[in-house]
């Protein structure tokens, strides 16, 4: 844990020097680049049935925020999480991670970057039903190269009680807190959720941004939250309109909302 | 991309139905694969025997094949009149049968020939001849001939040639004018021997007076052929018959299924009939059983859309229609291809039998009943496995089906013993726990790969059972080189004349002689061969390889033998002997020996001779031999008189491995070849429906940065797991059915010995290894068409 944040600092320490990333409004310095999108394009299928999924999106994510993605249904915010991903390639255009050209690489190669940088954590939970809490975590501490330990992952979404539980045996809200302990253990760059509260009520809905904002805040996981419920917005650094295939519109927020003060 | 076909003027839930059965056609195809294998081995099997049995049933009535044979020494044909008249005869005709040997310049090799008389004028009336080529002899040309028509090709002889015939030691010389097949030799089977050996063996047929000359059977016959009224009883013609021929040296007649051709005909139709009885209905048991299993779980992952459908108001009946329609639409296709195949194969098996068997025509048998059968066989399994699964899914609410499933519960005992495992890695704990967690699928499953197994490993035991039999009867129990036979009994000291002659190692006198065995009103017309205790050439040998001795008293009975005179151990027998003074006696029954080949009904030779009141006599003997000397030897006994045939064990032993093996080996393909395609679409079935139950776990993996080598590790792990269960499951399971099908089979002339080989377990452990390795790389194959997007969003 501490050797973590004294990563994650050294890491800030050493960008911060970069002097032109300022907050144009703070004059607080910015947390480095951590992908670049460039003229992101998707078009599913072909001809009179094609669907223009995305048109031409280019934005920034720097290291550390938390960011919400707004939009009706086919605004194309699944798309850019996907292609963000690297479980889906543009059409068009550029995502850059860390300076390397995400969309350059092939499947196999997508797949190390999804071990070794990225966490998912899904709308239905996707446990494996036949692995404990403990074990779904160990799924994924098994392969990665830096990993918590299982119990200490599933410490930080406040699961210690439910180690050795069986997904039937758990609520929703419990086995969506083991998908984000299971998805955090490897201490992924970046944490992308998609829909993460839309199968829960809203009281576990929000021990379940908890337990998501506690991740950004103290391992400094970038975080990428899709949803329909624009409530959730209030916790996020950034908040991304999405309508129509483009970023309509992107709002930093002045001051973060703690998850617990949600209501829905 | 092309759209949807256009299916609009169909229901809309027979539209989903075709649609469905397109997406599904991989599993589809493997489905069909399986229930084709079951239904194509059993119509295929049973076409083939039907066609066989009644080509063989038309072969014998449209050639009057005789119903009786009756021997004797010398019957005047003003007899004929009078037996024709006895009640039950409705045909009977005289003829003369002799044996003699044949000599050919250009072959070493001792052959030897069935003589019979044609009719001075006309055809034979009975046991009428195919002519195949040639013609008729010419009723003014004594020296023309006919022979059959394997002995004419077996020994390179063609229409036109000459032979030269040694007739009761006078060599004469004649011409083949034409080839022949006849009834009663559909297999032509030397004197005191019980199989085929064409090239050694001729039949020919001279005109009476030809025979009648050489022989001094001058307005004579020595042999009555006899066909009986429909509904008659045979027992009670021959004993009429005997009862005329006893004063003219009749040793007693027997009927159609005591000789030697129809009870090797008879024999290998049941052995094949016993392959076709036991394996196909296990086959269609088999693939009824895979085909149920794949049917139910396919069936369990379309629960969310039956939920959907009853939402929607789709009535239960409506929707187990539904599925029904799709079971049946899955399996007509393998019940179409199985059928077509099975006729197909059948025919062309049956074909090829025909030819085996040298009848001259085929009918091919196909009733309408089989295709009942298979089709009821085929859609039984389908139609129950389904409805079950079916009403399984149609029993839950739609809310149920609609609202996010819970999770498996892996909570259980069994479950929880194997969390302990420390030292497991999280893939190899879910393979575990899946199988565990559904102890009785995990069990059926390995079932239905050790079934398929085992049906492999049964289909081919039975080459390894006739390698057995053959290295039994030929490594020991006939160890002589030559067997040679007398025209008539005689002293021992032909076995000195015998010991004489250079390069003969050793002699051992045997002596068959005709009986008829009776017990308790059943009777058997067979040959007692009696030896002297302590013989080394020839010896009798049990199914198990142990050397059975020749008691000092009493009868030593093959299992065949015992099982049809329903005598044990002890049981006195009535022994008639049908030569010589016929003596008559009682005789115990000391030793049953269940063996492979050879003569049924055993004893000692001193004890015959007792028995026989002829002083000491011998009717052939065993020759060890210097193979340097073999030509000089068969020249210098072909050239002895007394001497009426000439066996050699090593050409005994080739026919044998050509007729039987051949037989069974043309089955024993297709019976394995069937076996490894169910082999094959049982496995590839169940890893086709475990990726289609897991796909969703396995996208997951792959999203959370699992390489494809790892997802596919859960897929193929899994299937190596339930193969290696399967494997010891499926051998004992196939050792206990190459049992039932050895202890199955009655054969009358040989016994089949189990002998179930490690090389053939081990080759269909490959077949299964190969079938899960090639579905192994096929599965993994689909992994890289995992649709890793849709996992975010969608749900079980």
């Amino acid at each position: 844990m501490v050797c973590v944040v004294a990563r994650q600092q050294g890491r800030a320490k050493t960008i911060s020097s970069d002097a032109q990333d300022i907050d144009a409004e703070t004059g607080d310095p910015l947390p480095p680049i951590l992908y670049r999108v460039e003229g992101l394009t998707k078009i599913y299928g072909a001809g009179v049935s094609a669907v223009q999924a995305l048109r031409g999106v280019d934005l920034e994510i720097r290291s550390g925020e938390l960011i919400v993605l707004l939009g009706p249904s086919g605004s194309g915010k699944s798309t850019i999480l996907n292609i963000l991903g690297g479980l889906d390639e543009p059409t068009a255009g550029h995502v850059w991670f860390e300076g390397q050209d995400l969309t350059a690489l092939d499947g196999s190669a997508l797949t190390e970057y999804r071990r070794q940088h990225v966490g998912f954590v899904f709308q239905f939970y996707n446990l494996v039903a036949s692995l404990t809490a403990r074990e779904n975590v160990a799924l994924i501490t098994d392969i990665a190269d830096d990993a918590m330990m299982p119990q200490e992952a599933l410490a930080m979404v406040g699961l210690t009680d439910r180690l050795d539980h069986f997904p039937a045996q758990m609520s929703g809200g419990e086995q969506q807190r083991v998908a984000i302990a299971r998805a955090i253990a490897k201490r992924p760059r970046v944490l992308f959720c998609d829909e993460p509260t839309g199968a829960l009520d809203s009281q576990t809905g929000i021990m379940v941004l908890e337990a998501i904002q506690r991740i950004n805040r103290e391992l400094g996981t970038t975080t990428l939250i899709i949803t329909h419920n624009a409530v959730i917005a209030g916790i996020a650094d950034v908040v991304w309109q999405f309508a129509d295939g483009m970023l309509a519109q992107s709002t930093r927020n002045r001051a973060r909302v703690a998850a617990s003060e949600l209501r829905w | 991309m092309t759209g949807p076909v256009s299916l609009g003027w169909l229901p809309v839930l027979d539209r989903k139905l075709l649609r469905e059965l397109w997406r599904l056609r991989g599993p589809a195809l493997a489905i069909a694969l399986v229930i084709a294998a079951g239904v194509g081995m059993v119509m295929m099997s049973v076409g083939m025997m039907r066609s066989l049995e009644a080509t063989r049933d038309a072969y014998y009535d449209r050639y009057r094949f005789a119903d009786v044979f009756a021997p004797a020494k010398r019957v005047p044909m003003a007899l004929l009149p009078e037996l024709a008249h006895l009640p039950g005869v409705r045909t009977s005709e005289g003829r003369i049968t002799m044996s003699a040997l044949i000599d050919l310049p250009y072959v070493s090799d001792p052959i030897n020939a069935r003589l019979h008389s044609l009719p001075a004028k006309g055809r034979p009336h009975i046991n009428d001849l195919v002519l195949r080529a040639g013609r008729w002899p010419d009723p003014a040309r004594p020296d023309e001939l006919l022979a059959n028509e394997a002995f004419l090709k077996a020994a390179k002889l063609g229409l036109g040639d000459d032979i030269t015939v040694i007739l009761n030691g006078k060599r004469r010389a004649f011409r083949i004018v034409g080839a022949v097949l006849s009834p009663e030799y559909v297999y032509a089977i030397p004197p005191g021997q019980i199989f085929p050996d064409n090239a050694r063996f001729g039949v020919l047929w001279l005109q009476e007076e030809v025979l009648a000359g050489a022989f001094d059977l001058r307005h004579a016959f020595n042999e009555l052929l006899v066909r009986v009224d429909p509904g008659t009883n045979v027992a009670d013609v021959i004993r009429r018959i005997d009862d005329r021929l006893q004063p003219y040296g009749g040793i007693g007649g027997y009927a159609r299924d005591q000789q030697i051709s129809d009870r090797f005909v008879t024999n290998e139709l049941n052995e094949l009939r016993n392959m076709t009885r036991i394996l196909p209905p296990v086959f269609l048991l088999v693939a009824a059983f895979l085909t149920h299993l794949v049917l139910s779980r396919l069936i369990d992952t379309e629960r969310e859309v039956i939920g959907l459908l009853k939402a929607f108001g789709f009535r239960n009946r409506a929707i187990i229609a539904h599925y029904l329609k799709l079971a049946i639409l899955l399996s007509l296709g393998g019940l179409v291809l199985g059928a077509t195949l099975g006729i197909w194969l059948g025919r062309g098996l049956a074909r090829l039998y025909q030819q085996f068997f040298v009848f001259p025509f085929l009918q091919f048998h196909l009733d309408a009943d089989l295709f009942l059968m298979a089709l009821l066989a085929a859609l039984f399994p389908v139609l129950t496995g389904c409805f079950i699964a079916i009403r399984r899914a149609a029993a839950l609410t739609p809310a149920a089906a609609m609202s996010p499933p819970m999770p498996t519960n892996y909570g259980g005992r069994l479950t929880g013993a194997l969390t302990q495992l420390r030292s497991l890695d999280q893939l190899t704990r879910i393979i575990l726990r899946g199988l565990a967690r559904r102890p009785v699928r995990t069990l059926l499953t390995a079932i239905g790969i050790g079934a398929a197994l085992a049906l492999y490993i049964a289909s081919a035991s039975s080459r390894d059972n006739v390698e057995e039999m053959i290295r039994i009867t030929f490594n020991q129990a006939e160890r002589e080189d030559l067997l040679v036979t007398f025209t008539e009994p005689r002293g021992r000291d032909a076995l000195t004349a015998l010991a004489r002659l250079p390069g003969i190692r050793r002699v051992e006198p045997v002596r068959a002689v005709s009986v008829v065995l009776t017990h308790q009103g059943i009777s058997r017309r067979e040959a007692i061969t009696a030896t002297d205790p302590g013989a080394d050439l020839s010896r009798l040998i049990d199914i198990n390889g142990t050397v059975v001795e020749p008691p000092i008293q009493g009868l030593v009975l093959s299992a065949s033998l015992a099982r049809q005179l329903k005598v044990g151990l002890g049981s006195a027998v009535e022994v008639a002997v049908t030569q010589g003074r016929r003596p008559r006696w009682q005789s115990h029954v000391v030793a049953v020996v269940d063996s492979a080949i050879g003569s049924p009904a055993y004893m000692r030779l001193d004890e015959l001779d007792r028995r026989m009141m002829e002083g000491p006599r011998i009717s052939g003997a065993f020759l060890a031999i210097d193979t340097d000397a073999r030509a000089a030897i068969l020249k210098a006994l072909r050239e002895t008189p007394a001497i009426a045939g000439i066996t050699e064990v090593e050409a005994s032993r080739l026919a044998l491995r050509n007729t039987i093996a051949e037989t069974m080996g043309i089955i024993t393909l297709f019976n394995t070849g069937f076996a490894g395609l169910i082999v094959f679409g049982v496995i590839y079935n169940h890893a086709r429906v475990a990726l289609a139950e897991r796909s969703r776990d396995l996208a997951s993996l792959r999203v959370l940065g699992f390489r494809t080598t790892e997802v596919a590790y859960l897929l193929i792990g899994e299937l190596m797991l339930l193969t290696l269960i399967a494997l010891p499951l499926g051998i004992a399971m196939g050792i206990g059915l190459a049992h039932y099908i050895v202890s199955a089979f009655g054969g009358d002339l040989f016994t089949i010995p189990y002998a179930l080989s490690i090389g053939t377990m081990a080759r269909a452990v490959l077949v299964v290894m190969t079938a899960a390795g090639a579905t192994a790389y096929l599965v993994s194959r689909r992994l890289g068409q995992l649709d890793l997007v849709a996992v975010l969003k969608t749900r079980d």
